[in-house]
């Protein structure tokens, strides 16, 4: 017993140090890929044209966002727009997916739909969009909006199609009402699953603006790569590239996060922390009664 | 307490569950689940019900919860009618069916919220029956933080939550290793004897279904039947240690015997 003890705080403080040579690992291969593209393009290996030097890119980061400051205009139109379609999209979505899930009758002449909708690449609808709701917010919100919706609605409709039997059994046999059932079994036990296709639905938002401003060139951070690289300034061109890696990272991590709470019961940090609050607030109940 | 119900059970006035000739067919009567089955299980009464698979034991118990309606025959339980699901029968799963996302005492506190509003008397009758099986320490715990032994006995405690006077139990711990079902069969039947119920047990191991039973109904398959009612005259409270006893291994060579004949 002890010595199992032992072993394993052996094992963590190996284990620690171990993370953060693997950290110093990944540093130093990241530095010696930079230096190599660096060199590369100095010595004309890969053709500065196309590959600008990672310098000439950290300037550009320091030009579009400070000096001349640009960027901002454009980051704040495509981010207005992404969490405008995101909304739009995945309520649709999950109020969709809700409506057909629970009605057997609207399911069986939905589905025919879904398939053609899930075999279509939804891109290829975007330059119709733009066509039948003109150019402005609207159609590129529409893009997103169907590149959002989909992820969501399967999402939520096999969420609250594949509730587990023996619970749907339980509830019958407590003497459930149907709402009584859908509030404390169905949308919980889709929650998860819903919270899975909202991630889906925020990744597929970025690149649906992107097209959408690709399409319609007018401003955002879509048209100002295509702006910066048909004027041959790549340096700037992955500086704003490099802007949505962050934010795709950002929106991942914020995505994690947001599921810890709202799943939580499927994340050990969660657990604990409701499983405390849950207490407290029970013994508040019972000695306010 | 144990005295009474015994008392009781012995006053053939006190019929709680009573079958007539229940049968139960599925796929338009080509699978026959249950054929004419005849009982009657008086008042804090113990019936296991032992079986190989398919010889209509679950069918048996969700027609007694109103889950499923015969297909002939009647079954009364307290003298009425069996038409739907009811207030006086509850029933437990092979697995715990426990919401994940409520702690055990919330869990335990369903059945209430289901009926109505949630009182405080209800709260603490909720917590007095985590402490009696065995959870007091655990009722802020969730499902996953519990082992399958202690989410089966949250199970138990929301089973009984339910005020109901019978219960029903489907290879409650069937999916547990067998030191711990052992054990909560122990538990089990100081429970059910505590709260005085009326308790129908489904499992596939004739030896468990001895050792709980006041009667087992040995069950066959292909059409579903009650084979044979075998009467347990073992005293209680039982000990583990009793089966291995001339008595109890002659209770099971009679049911193998019903089993093996088939
Ligand atoms: N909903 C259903 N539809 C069709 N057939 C069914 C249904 N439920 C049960 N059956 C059939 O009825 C018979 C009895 O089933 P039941 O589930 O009662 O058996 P069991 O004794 O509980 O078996 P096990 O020990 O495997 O749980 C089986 O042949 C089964 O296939
Ligand atoms: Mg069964």
């Amino acid at each position: 017993m002890a010595d199992t003890v032992a072993q394993s705080t052996m094992n963590q403080r190996a284990g620690m140090s171990l993370r953060t040579r693997r950290i110093l690992t990944h540093a130093g291969i990241f530095a010696l890929l930079l230096l190599a593209w660096e060199i590369g393009s100095r010595t004309g290996l890969l053709d500065p044209l196309f590959y600008p030097r990672p310098t000439d890119i950290l300037a550009s980061f320091w030009r579009v966002y400070v000096t001349q400051g640009n960027i901002w205009f454009h980051l704040y139109a495509s981010l207005g727009l992404v969490l405008a379609g995101f909304v739009a999209g995945s309520i649709m979505g999950i109020g969709l997916g809700a409506l057909v899930g629970f009605n057997p009758l609207v399911r069986r002449f939905i589905k025919p739909y879904v398939i053609v909708l899930e075999a279509t690449p939804r891109i290829a609808v975007a330059p119709l969009l733009i066509a039948a709701l003109g150019f402005g917010a609207q159609s590129k919100i529409a893009i997103i909006m169907l590149v959002c919706f989909f992820a969501p609605f399967i999402n939520t409709l096999s969420g609250v199609v594949n509730v587990n039997e023996e619970k749907l059994e339980l509830f019958k046999s407590l003497g459930a009402s149907k709402m009584q059932t859908l509030r404390k079994l169905v949308l919980p036990e889709a929650v998860p699953v819903i919270m899975a296709g909202e991630r889906l639905a925020l990744t597929a938002a970025l690149s649906g603006v992107l097209v959408a401003e690709f399409i319609q060139r007018d401003q955002g951070i879509g048209s100002l790569i295509l702006t910066y690289t048909r004027n041959l300034n790549m340096a700037s061109a992955f500086a704003c590239i490099f802007t949505l890696t962050i934010i795709g990272f950002l929106i991942f991590r914020f995505m994690e996060w947001l599921d810890h709470r709202i799943a939580f019961w499927n994340h050990e940090d969660g657990l604990n922390r409701n499983a405390q609050k849950r207490q407290a607030r029970w013994s508040k109940k019972l000695a306010t009664a | 307490m144990e005295q009474q119900a015994i008392i009781e059970a012995n006053d053939p006035g006190t019929a709680v569950v009573a079958g007539s000739n229940v049968g139960k067919t599925f796929a338009n009567g080509t699978v026959v689940a249950l054929d004419n089955a005849e009982f009657t299980i008086p008042k804090g009464k113990f019936v296991s019900l032992v079986g190989p698979s398919g010889c209509g034991k679950s069918t048996l118990l969700r027609l007694i919860a109103g889950l499923i309606a015969p297909t002939s025959g009647h079954l009364h339980v307290h003298g009425t009618q069996v038409a739907g699901p009811r207030q006086d029968v509850a029933m437990m799963f092979q697995r715990a069916t426990l919401l994940e996302w409520r702690t055990a005492i919330e869990n335990v506190l369903l059945p209430t919220e289901i009926a109505g509003n949630v009182e405080d008397a209800d709260r603490e009758r909720a917590m007095e029956l985590l402490h009696l099986v065995g959870l007091g320490d655990f009722a802020f715990s969730f499902p996953a933080q519990l082992s399958g032994g202690m989410q089966q006995r949250v199970a138990l405690a929301r089973l009984l939550q339910t005020g109901a006077d019978v219960i029903l139990l489907d290879e409650p711990f069937g999916a547990l290793d067998e030191f711990t079902r052992e054990r909560l069969n122990v538990e089990l039947l100081r429970i059910v004897a505590e709260v005085g119920a009326t308790t129908v047990f489904v499992t596939h191991n004739i030896a468990e279904a001895i050792f709980l039973a006041d009667e087992v109904y040995v069950m066959t398959p292909r059409p579903g039947r009650i084979a044979k009612v075998i009467d347990v005259p073992l005293e209680r409270p039982r000990e583990l240690a009793i089966q291995t006893s001339p008595e109890f291994n002659h209770l099971v060579d009679e049911a193998r015997d019903v089993l093996g004949a088939h």
